[in-house]
């Protein structure tokens, strides 16, 4: 259990805040969607968690201890993966994956098994020896997220994985995510995507201006109505917009 | 390790990096080396063309004449008729001087009067030349006179001897004796040849840019948030910049060896002088300890400059450009020794100078490695303060 508690964050003291009183608990092995429009604060709530900035005022803590502490005895145990393609376009994809298996201090034998499971995950196997400069965009998101599950983290923190892939990619990562959290992995999924949203998570937080308007399980906050129509109603505009 | 290997092959697949390191630099070698060949050895071999216009036909301006042959900057040409095709000849810049000897020179001389020549000019000849040539030839005006002198002295008092001296008037042997941090005189260079200059000159600026290759990967980092995955999973950022350290380190080093294979093989192919280093272990570990305390300089500094810009534009600019004035004023481009005597001070503030300086102690002043450890801890100094600032920058940028 992640357990974000009453977070309050601003980036430059006299700056708006960008979170103000952010409290959210994301269960074990769920996978948790943050909705909401740009700067509603969802990028800094996963820098947080990412151990990118810290709090300066509330908390967050992870099967009860604090991140801090938690994070450093499993160093690897959180992954970022970016909206950017965060990896090295000169690189080839099995490159690439070593690359950031190495920097988390596995030896040899230990990053071939993950790059091979991770080659395998995103189904990148024929690619593998490709320069990731050559490959389609949905193939670069599939290299994007199979670097996030070198080290084999136990949370997986996704900023708005399917942006500007096809339809038939984003249904491969969709599933690739239902498969993530159906292995105990705990994930938390960003996306102006209402209908992703819907479709892969099984809770949802709804944010906007640095406050949590709503959260609660698809079921809870939806009661019978579209998500986007839940979204309108607490925000005043659709956020197709 | 994972960080050096993976620098490592982003650099052997970027072929502008590449060619801004190897390729650019060998050209500036080999272009500037031969070049600038005749103005280092002061050996011109396009000389420019001078002639005499003797109005007087006498003795004593034949004399004149015949001792104005050998001035070395400038060759000596056929005379022009008279005067009118001298003139023409001048403003056409078929000649850069002619020198006319008027009627009377000889009686002026035998009167005891200083006597009266004219020099037409081409005025874009260069002051330097202008007045180096002016001092020849007032040197050989004297000395027609003095032996004029002489003879009636000699005739007037029947002494043979005053004959003899008369003939070994001439100009004066001058021996140049170089002193270096070497006993071996003859092995010290007195100034630097021009592959001499320009080897070590380009090598330096190019260890330097090293700023392009290490900002575009650095900026490419930042901006598809490569960086922000890397701290998240726990790598640090002066690891990253470690991580783009050694790799670059070996670049120059590889960069070190070509640009002297360059001045040792190729110029000479080319029709230039060949590249010598000093002989002996003290010279090449100096040599290779000053080509480690320049790289740590140039990717200190390369790794502020990534750490500062906000794109490749930026880079260009900040980077490039710096790189280029601190060449002007380091002496890269144009040697310190041929600035005034004002800019040469400035000179100092450019660690592509102390660099310069450093090899230079080495190349031409058979310096050992205790020569050039001033400049060494130097260039190591102004390295590790840039990528402290590096650091200091991305902290207090991370922090807020």
């Amino acid at each position: 259990m992640i357990r974000i508690d009453n977070i309050r964050y601003r980036y430059h003291p006299g700056a708006p805040l960008a979170l103000d009183g952010v409290s959210i608990d994301i269960a074990r092995g769920s996978i948790h969607g943050l909705l909401g429009p740009n700067g509603a604060g969802k990028t800094t709530l996963i820098s947080l968690l990412a151990g990118l900035i810290s709090p300066r005022e509330g908390s967050i803590a992870i099967s009860g201890e604090p991140l801090g502490s938690w994070r450093a005895a499993r160093p690897n145990a959180i992954a970022l993966v970016p909206q950017d393609y965060a990896f090295y376009p000169m690189l080839t994809v099995v490159e690439n994956l070593a690359f950031f298996a190495g920097v988390q201090g596995y030896s040899s034998q230990e990053r071939q098994r993950q790059c091979a499971e991770a080659l395998a995950f995103s189904r990148l196997e024929s690619v593998a020896d490709q320069r990731a400069e050559e490959l389609s965009g949905g193939l670069r998101r599939r290299l994007n997220l199979a670097i996030g599950l070198t080290g084999e983290p136990e949370i997986l923190l996704l900023d708005e994985p399917t942006v500007g892939v096809d339809p038939s990619s984003r249904r491969f990562l969709l599933e690739s995510v239902r498969q993530l959290a159906a292995t105990g992995r705990t994930v938390l999924y960003t996306s102006h995507y209402m209908e992703e949203v819907e479709a892969v998570c099984s809770d949802v937080s709804i944010i906007n201006h640095g406050k949590v308007l709503l959260a609660g399980s698809i079921a809870e906050v939806k009661q019978g109505r579209t998500l986007e129509q839940v979204f309108m109603e607490l925000t005043g505009y659709s956020l197709r917009n | 390790m994972a960080l050096w290997k993976k620098e490592w092959l982003a650099l052997m697949r970027d072929r502008h990096g590449l060619a801004a390191l190897f390729i650019m630099p060998a050209i500036f070698i080999l272009v500037m080396s031969l070049a600038l060949a005749d103005t280092f050895s002061g050996q011109q071999e396009t000389r420019l063309a001078y002639a005499t216009l003797d109005l007087d036909d006498t003795p004593a301006s034949r004399a004149l004449d015949a001792l104005l042959g050998d001035f070395e900057l400038l060759n000596k040409s056929a005379p022009p008729s008279d005067e009118a095709n001298a003139r023409l000849s001048v403003r056409t810049g078929e000649m850069a001087f002619v020198i006319v000897i008027p009627h009377g020179f000889a009686r002026q001389i035998g009167a005891n009067q200083p006597p009266k020549l004219r020099f037409l000019i081409d005025p874009a000849v260069p002051g330097m030349v202008r007045s180096g040539f002016g001092k020849y030839v007032e040197a050989a005006v004297t000395r027609v006179w003095l032996t004029h002198v002489l003879e009636q002295l000699g005739q007037s008092m029947m002494r043979p001897e005053l004959r003899q001296v008369m003939e070994n008037i001439g100009s004066p042997e001058i021996s140049i004796e170089p002193v270096g941090s070497s006993d071996d005189g003859a092995a010290i260079a007195v100034a630097p040849t021009s592959v001499q200059q320009n080897v070590p000159a380009w090598l330096i600026f190019s260890m330097f840019f090293v700023v392009i290759p290490i900002s575009t990967v650095f900026i490419g980092e930042r901006q598809s948030g490569t960086l922000q995955r890397l701290h998240a999973q726990r790598v640090s950022f002066g690891l990253v910049l470690a991580g783009k350290f050694l790799p670059f380190v070996l670049i120059n080093q590889i960069q070190a060896v070509v640009m002297v294979a360059v001045g040792r093989w190729l110029v000479p192919l080319c029709g230039g002088e060949a590249l010598t280093l000093p002989g002996g272990a003290a010279a090449i570990a100096a040599l290779f300890t000053l080509s480690l305390a320049v790289s740590v300089a140039a990717v200190g500094w390369a790794l502020f400059i990534a750490s500062i810009v906000q794109s490749s534009e930026q880079a260009t600019i900040l980077g490039g450009v710096g790189n280029i004035l601190m060449g002007a004023i380091g002496g890269i481009m144009v040697p310190r020794f041929v600035m005034p005597v004002a800019m040469q001070e400035w000179t100092r503030i450019s660690p592509m100078s102390w660099a310069l300086d450093g090899f230079h102690d080495v190349m031409l002043r058979q310096g050992g490695i205790a020569d050039v450890l001033l400049t060494v801890c130097a260039l190591i100094c102004f390295g590790l303060a840039a990528l402290a600032m590096s650091i200091f920058l991305n902290r207090r940028a991370t922090s807020t």
